[in-house]
């Protein structure tokens, strides 16, 4: 069984033509997954022009927000967390997009819509690199924000902060990676994402941001206990709906 | 459903339902300003709740319709559930602007502040604009079967969202009145009179959107068939060279 499984996997893996046999199985879309993360992280890591972009242009808006909101500390310290997911979400639609534009340039992104993979794998993949992506941007960014904005953090902060960015970024990047597909080849992408995504994304905002608020200042992980279930409602009905719908927008 | 009426006309049924949704409108408004009673705490303002919350109401069922005519497309691809879900889309478009309006109109008097971040307010606002952009996209996509598919997903994802754009708004805050009629059994706190004139209304309401709807259809049917006709004819003689644009 092992010794049949092999050489497809294999198969799968080098994006080569799929054995006649055509029985996919799980372990082998959970490799094309990991497959299409590895190639987006890899391309981000190695060109780094958009990582280094995204981080300072989060980091700029932290600035440009600190300036506008003026110099005192009461009112820096209210709009700490807020300014922080603003920023990461500006950050986020830049990099979401840019993400599959690369792959547009080239023309790679109709090569992987090639393969015979579910295209829904080909989100997952992409999902995840966003993801992860998104999640390391806002481990670098959070610190800064609350340097920055000279923000006390309560008791339960080490779990709730980290608890928040993984499960808000996750919602964000369900969001992002599948508008950002869908916009991929119209008109105007770059400003139609953030039109489309925004409104959809509300929630996210909303509950990342009261849960940090949650502990700012104080320590309460009740409430943000509570915003925090409405972030991974979100994630999970928005991860079925978008990875069962992903095949739609981008089939040509 | 609806004849295929090949000469353009009107059909005589959507004459007759649109007479009889005016008429219902007009006695559904009579009711509301003259017949009904003013409230005990708003006094005559509460005569802007017959418009208010029956426009509301179309405005989620029609984005619920027109997902779902999405839906449809997306199982079995005919081009006439697009134009379906479209109709459904202009109806849901505009019922909510006017919800908006009707709640700013509402929230002045009462609350004396045109916007509120109240959740349902809130909600319709963020509605509008997740309607818009689906019409920016339709927009953007010539070729029509992929732009019936984007936008049958796009509806599918304002209608999820809607759940949690009201919980997320309801618990920023909320000063909107309290429901008078709750769908989960608990009843009714509202004089049986003003229930009546409010339900008269809800019917006017939906009598309007199925007309428009409906109407909306038979245009949307007439500019699919001319444009199929137009693309047979390019097929026969491609030489024209002409882009056909299905709108």
């Amino acid at each position: 069984m092992s010794a049949l499984r092999e050489p497809r996997a294999d198969l799968a893996r080098e994006g080569g033509p799929r054995g006649e046999g055509a029985s996919r199985n799980e372990a082998s879309e959970l490799r094309v997954v990991l497959a299409v993360a590895r190639k987006d992280l890899l391309q981000e890591l190695r060109s780094r022009a958009a990582t280094v972009a995204t981080l300072f242009f989060s980091a700029v808006t932290l600035v440009m927000m600190g300036f506008a909101l003026g110099r005192e500390q009461a009112v820096l310290n209210l709009a700490a967390p807020g300014v922080l997911w603003v920023a990461l979400a500006f950050a986020g639609v830049i990099s979401a997009a840019q993400n599959f534009q690369s792959d547009l340039e080239e023309g790679a992104f109709e090569q992987l819509l090639l393969y015979p993979v579910p295209r829904a794998a080909i989100f997952l993949g992409k999902l995840l690199a966003n993801w992860l992506y998104l999640t390391a941007l806002g481990a670098l960014v959070a610190p800064v924000a609350f340097v920055l904005f000279g923000v006390e953090l309560g008791a339960a902060a080490w779990y709730v902060v980290p608890a928040t960015l993984l499960l808000g970024t996750f919602g964000f990047a369900v969001i992002a990676t599948f508008y950002a597909g869908l916009t991929a080849n119209l008109q105007a992408r770059e400003a139609l994402l953030p039109v489309l995504m925004f409104p959809v994304i509300v929630p996210v905002m909303l509950g990342a941001v009261r849960a940090t608020e949650a502990v700012v200042g104080r320590s309460d992980a009740a409430l943000a206990g509570g915003w925090l279930q409405l972030l991974g409602g979100f994630g999970l009905v928005y991860f079925v709906v978008c990875s069962a719908l992903f095949h739609f927008v981008v089939d040509e | 459903m609806i004849d295929s009426s090949r000469d353009g006309k009107r059909p005589l049924w959507l004459n007759l339902l649109g007479l009889a949704s005016l008429a219902l409108f007009g006695v559904g408004a009579y009711l509301a300003l003259f017949a009904s009673p003013p409230d005990v705490n708003q006094g005559d303002l509460i005569r802007i709740m017959y418009a208010h919350v029956p426009v509301a109401w179309i405005g989620f069922v029609a984005v619920g319709v027109s997902a779902v005519w999405g839906m449809l497309y997306l199982w079995r691809s005919r081009p006439i559930d697009d134009v379906r879900a479209v109709a459904n889309a202009d109806a849901a478009l505009l019922f909510s602007l006017l919800t908006v309006v009707g709640g700013m109109t509402y929230s002045k008097p009462t609350l004396n502040t045109f916007w509120t971040w109240d959740a349902k307010l809130t909600l319709t606002a963020l509605m509008v604009a997740l309607l818009v952009g689906y019409y920016i996209v339709r927009g953007l996509i010539e070729e029509p079967q992929r732009r019936a598919r984007v936008s049958a997903v796009i509806m599918i994802v304002v209608l999820a969202s809607l759940p949690f754009n009201y919980l997320a708004a309801e618990w920023f805050r909320t000063l909107h009145p309290a429901k008078s009629v709750n769908l989960d059994g608990s009843g009714v706190t509202m004089a049986p009179e003003m229930l009546r004139v409010l339900l008269i209304n809800v019917v006017a309401a939906g009598l309007v959107f199925v007309y428009f709807v409906s109407e909306r259809v038979r245009v949307g049917k007439l500019a699919l068939s001319s444009a199929r006709e137009r693309s047979g004819f390019e097929a026969a003689a491609p030489a024209t060279g002409e882009v056909v644009r299905v709108r």
